[in-house]
């Protein structure tokens, strides 16, 4: 199984969204998917129609090994299912600090469940917190939405930084997300951010209002809008992914 | 996922739609669809607890799924024969751990008309799902009643939704059934899903005569070498000639054992023809082995070596097609059928008035004992004979003298106790290691050079030259390292453990 993280240190760059749409990719491709919510804001969780629910919270969930399994709901795709999210996950970091090796420590959870699925795909809170140095002890790769603004090879630095002084660090993905076609900044710095970070994937996300109606949807965009660009973006997004994953 | 069926009775099909319909279920239009179930002859998956299945509809689709196994969905373009027609991805690689160069063969084709009831929460959630399957029927192989099934899913998470629906089922009259409606077209059509395997082994007694145990050996591997026959005419995949080389190799060994149990009426021409008939499957699997062995040789040596080598490549899958045509030949000749026709007869028909050898009536246990035992001192004796200087072919024979002396334990492997049974093979199996090792460089090494003067002259470019030689050199390693290792090999197996083994199975069956 290859764990994956849609990850980044800033909020509403389109995480939730691209695990949504990946998930459903992986599972196009052939693949087994186990979707872990684990933003307390529960959007993963939603877009699935899932009801957020964590059994025991986030102290039982990261405490009694075997709890994730007992977490695991379909979805309506049957190769994808899902860990949902509750509020109780903003605990998530001190739950995680009261265990013995916390940045270990999803790894571990995973580990019983790792025969049952190809692609764990961790759709993560924003941030560098506990529960992300936790996400990087378990990911394979990371997937980084960045979005087309002048500070974002900032912040790419500063991950990248980051798991340089942590190591062993996981593969790291970024690709432009929410990118608006129409303005030429924001595809200069595109071609920029392509051109010269190391890894940064050839797909870009269009800033869409198809993506926006996945909240009304609540489906994966191929699933309501198989021939718009965005699901487009998507399937050749996983096609990036997955030839640098299984490279 | 858990799976719940029902048999539907033709006339009740209505009231039980409207029974689930009424709890909550939505069915969608009913499609005629195809379905087919793939596995290996051997039933690989099968063995393992999952299923392939191909669904034509619209699409070509592919889904893996079993008991408590997440289903995997793939839309494909073809219908894939091999491994190599799947995108690669983990689909592929699930199955390749378990195929290996297996074909994917249909096994069963039904056709039905299937319609799915959806129950869904107040958010639209899917939380339970049932399949009707209509009108089911096979399209290849026994007319059968056609049938209406049921199919109750599990939603993971959601299971209390579905044990309602299975409850309501229940409700309205039916029993839910044990399996589901592939398994049920199987059972009907006669077909055993476990496919085919070539095992050596027979239940056998140690008390029982002689003449009998062999020619219930015998009659196995003949069920193995006809199960395998068309396969390797129509080469549908390489294991049909491995098996079939195999059990051929089999029969040898133990006709060659069988003087003074079988009559030589019946041994004499046996063994002669069964020597021709393996003598016309040597080329074809070792040009089967080699190509299949391509990669792990040329890997090594870089990608430009590699690439060099493409002519050879070329040349090698040009023989091997010469090579297969030429034993399907053999196979299909007249001389083959009625070898295989006489001895098919022979080995099913009670015995003639002919006087029997001495040792016919003698307790199996007894013979196979000194048989095994001999073939045990032949190898020694060989093996101590070889040294640094010793011929090639002489490591060859002794490498024949091993596989003649491990066949004979399979195939009588049912008379020895289990646990000294696997202990005396672990030793024995570490020296043929080291043997086929040597033997396989030294067989390709030997192709290697007739091919490069057969490039050489038809103007071969350079570097394909110089990388056939380094080819060559790197084989040329692995054969002085399997001759070096030797000596610590035959040690190791000429020794008071594996005296000590051997004496313990033996004298378990010499009664």
């Amino acid at each position: 199984m290859k764990v994956l993280a849609t990850y980044s240190i800033k909020g509403g760059v389109g995480k939730t969204t691209t695990a949504i749409n990946l998930a459903h990719q992986a599972a196009v491709d052939g693949s087994r998917v186990l979707l872990w919510d684990l933003d307390p804001q529960g959007a993963a969780t939603f877009f699935v129609r899932v009801k957020p629910f964590v059994k025991g919270g986030a102290q039982r969930l990261v405490k009694k090994s075997g709890s994730l399994a007992a977490n695991i709901r379909a979805t309506d795709d049957p190769a994808v299912h899902i860990v949902p999210a509750d509020f109780s996950l903003r605990h998530l970091d001190l739950a995680l600090d009261h265990t013995k090796r916390p940045t270990r420590r999803l790894a571990a959870l995973l580990e019983p469940i790792a025969d049952r699925y190809d692609v764990a795909l961790l759709d993560c809170p924003p941030g560098i917190t506990l529960t992300s140095e936790s996400v990087f002890g378990a990911a394979d790769a990371l997937i980084v939405p960045t979005i087309p603004t002048t500070l974002s090879e900032r912040t790419l630095d500063q991950l990248t930084d980051f798991l340089a002084q942590h190591p062993p660090a996981p593969l790291v993905l970024p690709f432009a997300s929410m990118l608006d076609r129409r303005k030429r900044l924001q595809r200069d710095i595109v071609a920029h951010l392509m051109a010269d970070i190391t890894g940064f994937l050839p797909t870009a996300i269009p800033n869409a209002s198809v993506i926006e109606q996945m909240g009304i949807q609540r489906s994966p965009i191929a699933v309501f809008a198989p021939n718009s660009p965005a699901a487009s973006a998507y399937r050749h997004l996983w096609g990036d992914i997955s030839a640098r994953v299984w490279a | 996922m858990p799976v719940v069926t029902f048999r539907v009775p033709a006339h009740a099909t209505s009231d039980v739609i409207d029974a689930i319909t009424e709890l909550g279920l939505a069915f969608g239009p009913r499609r005629n669809v195809t379905t087919t179930l793939v596995d290996t002859f051997d039933g690989r998956l099968h063995g393992a607890g999952l299923r392939l299945e191909l669904r034509r509809s619209e699409l070509i689709e592919l889904v893996l799924s079993g008991e408590n196994v997440v289903p995997a969905h793939l839309t494909v373009d073809v219908v894939p024969r091999v491994l190599a027609d799947l995108p690669s991805g983990p689909f592929r690689s699930r199955l390749a751990a378990l195929v290996d160069v297996r074909a994917l063969l249909p096994q069963l084709r039904i056709r039905m008309g299937r319609s799915t009831g959806v129950w869904r929460d107040r958010t639209g959630k899917v939380v339970a799902i049932a399949e009707l399957h209509e009108d089911v029927h096979l399209l290849d192989g026994p007319v059968i009643d056609r049938f209406t099934m049921i199919e109750v899913h599990e939603v993971p998470g959601y299971a209390k939704r579905s044990d309602r629906v299975v409850a309501v089922l229940q409700d309205v009259g039916l029993e839910a059934c044990g399996s589901d409606t592939l398994s049920q077209c199987a059972e009907a059509a006669g077909i055993d899903l476990a496919g085919f395997t070539s095992s050596a082994t027979v239940p056998l007694a140690p008390g029982m005569a002689s003449l009998e145990g062999f020619r219930a050996v015998l009659a196995n591997l003949a069920v193995s070498i006809a199960a395998n026959w068309q396969g390797t005419i129509d080469q549908i995949d390489p294991k049909f000639l491995h098996d079939l080389r195999i059990a051929v190799r089999r029969t040898r060994t133990v006709l060659g054992a069988s003087k003074s149990v079988l009559p030589a009426a019946i041994l004499d021409p046996a063994r002669e023809e069964f020597a021709w008939l393996a003598g016309a499957t040597g080329a074809a699997r070792d040009l089967d082995v080699y190509l299949l062995e391509w990669e792990r040789y040329t890997d090594p040596l870089g990608v430009e070596a590699a690439a060099a080598l493409a002519p050879v490549r070329d040349v090698l899958a040009r023989h091997r097609a010469e090579a297969h045509f030429e034993l399907a030949g053999v196979l299909r000749s007249e001389r083959a059928a009625e070898l295989m026709a006489e001895w098919r007869y022979w080995l099913a028909e009670p015995l003639g008035d002919d006087t029997l050898p001495r040792r016919a009536d003698q307790p199996l246990g007894r013979t196979v004992a000194k048989r095994i035992a001999r073939a045990h001192k032949t190898l020694i004796d060989g093996g101590r004979l070889i040294g640094p200087d010793t011929p090639a072919e002489d490591v060859h024979s002794l490498r024949k003298d091993a596989k003649k002396l491990r066949y004979l334990i399979e195939c009588f492997g049912s008379l020895l106790p289990d646990k000294p049974r696997r202990q005396y093979v672990k030793r024995l199996k570490a020296l043929q290691e080291n043997l086929g090792e040597h033997q396989d460089a030294e067989v390709h090494i030997t192709l290697l050079r007739s091919l490069a003067a057969e490039l050489d002259a038809t103007g071969a470019a350079a570097r394909t030259m110089v990388a056939i030689g380094q080819l060559t050199e790197r084989l040329d390693q692995t054969r002085v390292s399997a001759r070096a290792e030797f000596a610590g090999r035959f040690a190791d197996y000429d020794s008071p453990a594996t005296k000590h083994s051997l004496d313990a199975l033996l004298r378990a069956i010499d009664t």
